[in-house]
């Protein structure tokens, strides 16, 4: 039971990584991201190309896969822009499907859907499996806490206000003279490092990487806890990604116990639980358990 | 008689448990039951198998706990969904690993959750029991816990083309859904008909998920090949069946029984299906357990994958039978000592748990073959059984 | 790949046969866009349903395919309603992202509920399968002819609908100005329900005209539906004539990918449509700017 709940907590510990890359993008920028997932497979992909076959140390393998999702953000970003919220959803969704289908197909560079297998770990294989666990568990949640006081410091400085700004009323920011394009690019790459790194930490925890495992499944996880969070709220992040690893893992004893009904049906009431969860939480609680206190007077009224 | 076994079964068990208890294995207590974990796919892409081989797998636990199950141990099967996805299936393991203690993980199905899941096991010392097809499994160091039921892709592809041959293709066209193995079949493929004079008159590598290939039929159809050969999976097999039949071609069909299990028929009609032929590792035609398998399982349908993990249920429990140890250990160091070698040959758990509670060796043969095993925990020495569709069943052609 | 105007007719045929089977759910899906103005992705899940209720009247009841495609319009549409007025409607004042996030759940919802009740088997209408005409070389599948039939009957329909009725006025109305439709005392409440009745009704059919082509199972929708939103941004979101169009550059660009790029990169080409209008015509083929 102790391994599986440190191994949760790992994996709470990415999402929650992936919630506050997300909340760069989303919540302090405006820009729905739902193609993040892509951003997430590529730092993965990168760091376990370099780390495997061009054996780059791990912290500077980790560097890189931010570096990767970075520039494809900053990249996409400068193509999206200019569109609107809704035009936005349905390309980083794109995005998101076409990176599965490369990783899948160029077979030369990915190694196809057979994926990577063998990633390093830190000191995997040296001690043993719970050891290696633990020592994962603290390097991620130090990952958090850097990314949090990193993101929370952003947030709060002119930077971070101005892409409130930005999210408010885009106009209104740029009659104030404030080059819009460039705050967007600048934090859609900020939060796609955010990403990356965190795919890059991924890989090396499960030491294997495959196109599947970046399907849109994960997005919707991730829109989830921000979602339970609280859009906009750094700490919002972190208690939702840990609710949703609840949740997730929760309905599996749940499901357990439920009589009458066969294993797929089980199934489907887990996922669909799950689904249930998002929309309730958007109904009942759409500013999320902890709101961003920063929220302006006029978006509530409105 | 059932006192007198009674008696032999608890003098072998004190006998065999002894030592493990010495070593440190974990406990044995004659109350606690043993449990297996499951890991089928019974959401996403794989949503179309899972349930049926996670029956497969309830069925024969349900039979050996009505034979007395291991050494009078009752046996609990706990299944987690793997959602066709590695994320969810290390997940999904981790609790069967830690919080179930399972002794085994059965019936893994697409590769990637195989291999994503493959370190957790070793690592805790649980054998996990796969049908994933990618050659690369195998080839991890997986200190022996990793055991496949399913030929590896190369060996199925060297013998659907050796086959084809010799039933006289010359020009095979290779459509392949995007997997592990499209492209090392391809290349086997080439290899082999190059060799005896034929050739692949195409090969096309589709994506999975698209509802219609119309444009590759087009393909297809341009090549004037005498033989189809469908490298996918159930749903776009069936959609391709379904244009193949549209377009007129009147070529050999051949595929994978696992893209065209019985299922195939009831949502196709038959002169859809008629003529296809597909093969699949099978128990020896002579054998008893070929005829037992198609007695039990008479109409209903049993497809590759339910072979499977009805055979992966039966090795792990008559490997832990046969030591006395639910461990994981226990159970990977006496596999190969209940599916091979020159002991009496049971098809079944029931008559299997007999045996070994009656001090006899045994070689069990499976549903899906003789199931012996390779150091590399690939199987050995399998035979393949070709079949033909007609009128809504398949009819066996041979077994080579 | 292309060696006469044969291969290159053929491959625009069956642009135009795939186009078809895209149209119904991408018009569904501006048809919604168009009124609510928030991009709804339960489409997927509305088109699995649509076809699930086709396959129960069409095999347990015994309907014809045409007859059939009306319980699928009607199922499918209700489903939409409902779902919109307990799931989605409560969400419009947190904005068109927040109930478009809803609506990705709500397909994950959809899909599961068909799964919980008809299980994952794939499941094959109650129908001859005919082989091909061919007219010079060139195939054409009567089945699929039938569906695209069938598609362009259900588009001219709503065609109808929406040109010589008073509601359809009422609804071209509200999709151009709301406040304005407002103030000559259309109800903008009851014109949103008929939208969503149509969209999802339209998805549902679409999902049907997959069925009678291939075959069901949960995962229908989820399958079509990144062409689904790329025919309607293609087209312009919020344009019904966009829409149509729109699935058939889809369609057809997908066809062509398998000859130019690889077939397993079809959904690729499907975003590179999207990019490409994008960066040149941001509102789409016959979107209007705003």
């Amino acid at each position: 039971m102790d391994a599986y709940i440190v191994a949760m907590l790992v994996f709470a510990g990415v999402y929650a990584l992936m919630a506050l890359g997300l909340n760069v993008i989303w919540g302090l920028a405006g820009m729905v991201n739902l193609g993040l997932v892509g951003f997430f497979g590529l730092g993965a992909y990168a760091t376990a190309l370099l780390t495997k076959n061009f054996l780059w140390p791990m912290p500077m393998g980790w560097a890189a896969g931010a570096a990767v999702a970075a520039l494809a953000g900053g990249l996409m970003a400068l193509i999206v822009a200019r569109l609107r919220g809704d035009y936005l959803a349905i390309v980083t969704l794109g995005f998101a499907e076409v990176i599965r289908l490369v990783a899948s197909n160029e077979v030369w560079l990915t190694n196809g859907t057979d994926g990577i297998s063998g990633i390093p770990g830190p000191w995997r294989g040296q001690v043993s499996p719970q050891e290696f666990n633990l020592i994962f568990l603290g390097l991620v949640w130090a990952a958090v806490g850097v990314a949090f006081i990193l993101l929370a410091r952003i947030s709060h400085s002119p930077f971070g206000r101005v892409l409130r700004a930005v999210r408010e009323d885009e106009d209104v920011a740029a009659v104030a003279g404030k080059p819009v394009l460039w705050f967007k690019i600048r934090a859609f790459a900020l939060g796609a490092a955010v990403l990356g790194f965190a795919g890059a930490l991924y890989a090396h925890y499960n030491a294997y990487i495959a196109p599947e495992g970046f399907a849109p499944l994960l997005t919707i996880y991730i829109v989830l806890a921000l979602t339970a969070g609280g859009v906009g709220a750094m700490r919002g992040a972190i208690v939702g990604a840990l609710l949703v690893v609840l949740l997730l893992e929760g309905t599996r004893f749940l499901a357990q116990v439920i009589p009458g009904v066969s294993p797929v049906q089980k199934a489907a009431l887990r996922e669909g639980i799950i689904a249930l969860s998002l929309i309730l939480l958007l109904r009942f609680r759409p500013q999320g358990l902890i709101p961003e206190r920063t929220r302006t007077r006029a978006k509530e009224a409105s | 008689m059932t006192q007198f076994r009674m008696g032999r079964r608890a003098a072998l068990f004190g006998a065999a448990t002894l030592p493990l208890f010495a070593v440190g294995g974990r406990a044995f207590g004659q109350g606690a039951p043993v449990v297996l974990g499951a890991l089928p796919p019974l959401t996403g892409a794989g949503g179309p198998y899972g349930p049926a081989m996670l029956r497969a797998i309830q069925g024969v636990v349900e039979e050996a706990n009505a034979a007395g199950g291991i050494r009078g141990r009752q046996i609990r099967v706990v299944a987690e969904d793997d959602q066709t996805n590695p994320d969810a299936g290390v997940r999904g393991t981790r609790k069967l690993i830690d919080v179930d203690r399972v002794s085994a993980v059965l019936g893994t199905w697409a590769s990637a959750v195989t291999t994503a899941v493959a370190p957790l096991c070793w690592e805790n010392r649980v054998p996990l029991f796969t049908v994933s097809g990618a050659d690369s499994i195998t080839q991890l160091p997986h200190q022996g816990y990793i055991f496949r039921t399913q030929p590896n892709s190369q060996l199925q592809i060297r013998t659907g083309t050796d086959w084809l041959l010799a039933k006289g293709a010359r020009r095979v066209f290779h459509l392949a859904a995007q997997s592990p193995f499209a492209q090392s079949s391809q290349e086997v493929m080439t290899q082999r008909m190059r060799a005896a004079g034929g050739q692949v008159t195409g090969f096309i590598v589709y994506e999975r998920d698209k509802t219609n290939f119309r444009s590759e039929i087009d393909q297809v159809m341009r090549s004037r090949s005498d033989t189809i050969m469908l490298n996918g999976y159930l749903p776009d097999t069936t959609i391709l069946l379904r244009e193949l039949f549209r377009a007129g071609f009147d070529g050999r069909k051949f595929t994978f029984a696992y893209a065209a299990p019985a299922s195939v028929f009831q949502s196709l009609p038959n002169e859809v299906t008629n003529g296809l032929i597909t093969f699949q590792p099978s128990p020896d035609v002579d054998s008893g357990a070929f005829k037992r398998l198609q007695s039990r399982f008479g109409n209903t349908e049993v497809d590759p994958y339910s072979a499977q993990t009805h055979d992966h249920a039966a090795l792990a429990i008559l490997a832990a039978a046969q030591t006395g140890d639910a461990s994981g250990t226990a159970i990977r160091d006496n596999v190969r000592k209940i599916s091979q070698g020159g002991g009496e040959k049971v098809d079944n758990v029931t008559d299997g748990l007999r045996a070994i509670a009656a001090g006899r060796a045994i070689n069990f043969e499976g549903a899906s073959g003789p199931v012996d095993f390779e150091p590399s925990g690939d199987i050995s020495g399998t035979k393949f059984r070709f079949e033909q569709a007609e009128n809504g069943r398949y009819k066996v052609l041979e077994i080579a | 790949m292309i060696q006469d105007w044969r291969d290159l007719a053929q491959v625009l045929l069956n642009g135009v046969m795939a186009g078809s089977v895209l149209m119904l759910p991408a018009i569904g899906f501006n048809c919604i866009f168009a009124v609510l103005r928030y991009p709804n992705f339960a489409v997927a899940g509305y088109a699995t349903v649509g076809g699930f209720a086709g396959w129960i009247a069409n095999t347990q009841w015994g309907w014809p395919a045409g007859l059939a495609l009306l319980a699928a319009f009607a199922v499918a549409g209700l489903t939409g309603l409902l779902a919109e007025e307990t799931a989605l409607k409560p969400l419009r004042p947190s904005g068109a992202l927040t109930v478009a996030i809803a609506s990705v759940a709500l397909t994950l919802l959809l899909e599961n509920a068909v799964r919980f009740a008809f299980g994952n088997d794939l499941r094959g209408y109650d129908l001859p399968v005919f082989r091909d005409w061919r007219f010079d070389g060139i195939r054409i599948n009567p089945q699929q002819w039938y569906n695209t039939l069938y598609a362009a009957a259900a588009v001219a329909a709503l065609f109808a609908l929406l040109a010589f009725t008073r509601l359809g006025r009422a609804m071209r109305a509200v999709a151009d100005n709301p406040q304005l439709a407002d103030i000559k005392g259309v109800d903008p409440d009851r014109i949103a329900c008929v939208a969503v009745l149509i969209g999802a009704g339209l998805a549902g059919i679409g999902g049907m005209l997959i069925g009678l082509d291939t075959s069901i199972d949960p995962l229908t929708g989820f399958r079509v539906v990144l062409s689904v939103f790329a025919a309607a941004v293609v087209g312009g979101l919020g344009s019904i004539p966009g829409a149509a169009l729109g699935a058939m550059v889809v369609g057809i660009g997908e066809e062509m990918a398998g000859l130019l790029l690889e077939p397993a990169y079809r959904t690729v080409t499907a975003f590179l449509a999207i990019l490409l209008v994008l960066s040149i015509r941001p509102e789409g083929l016959l979107g209007r700017r705003g």
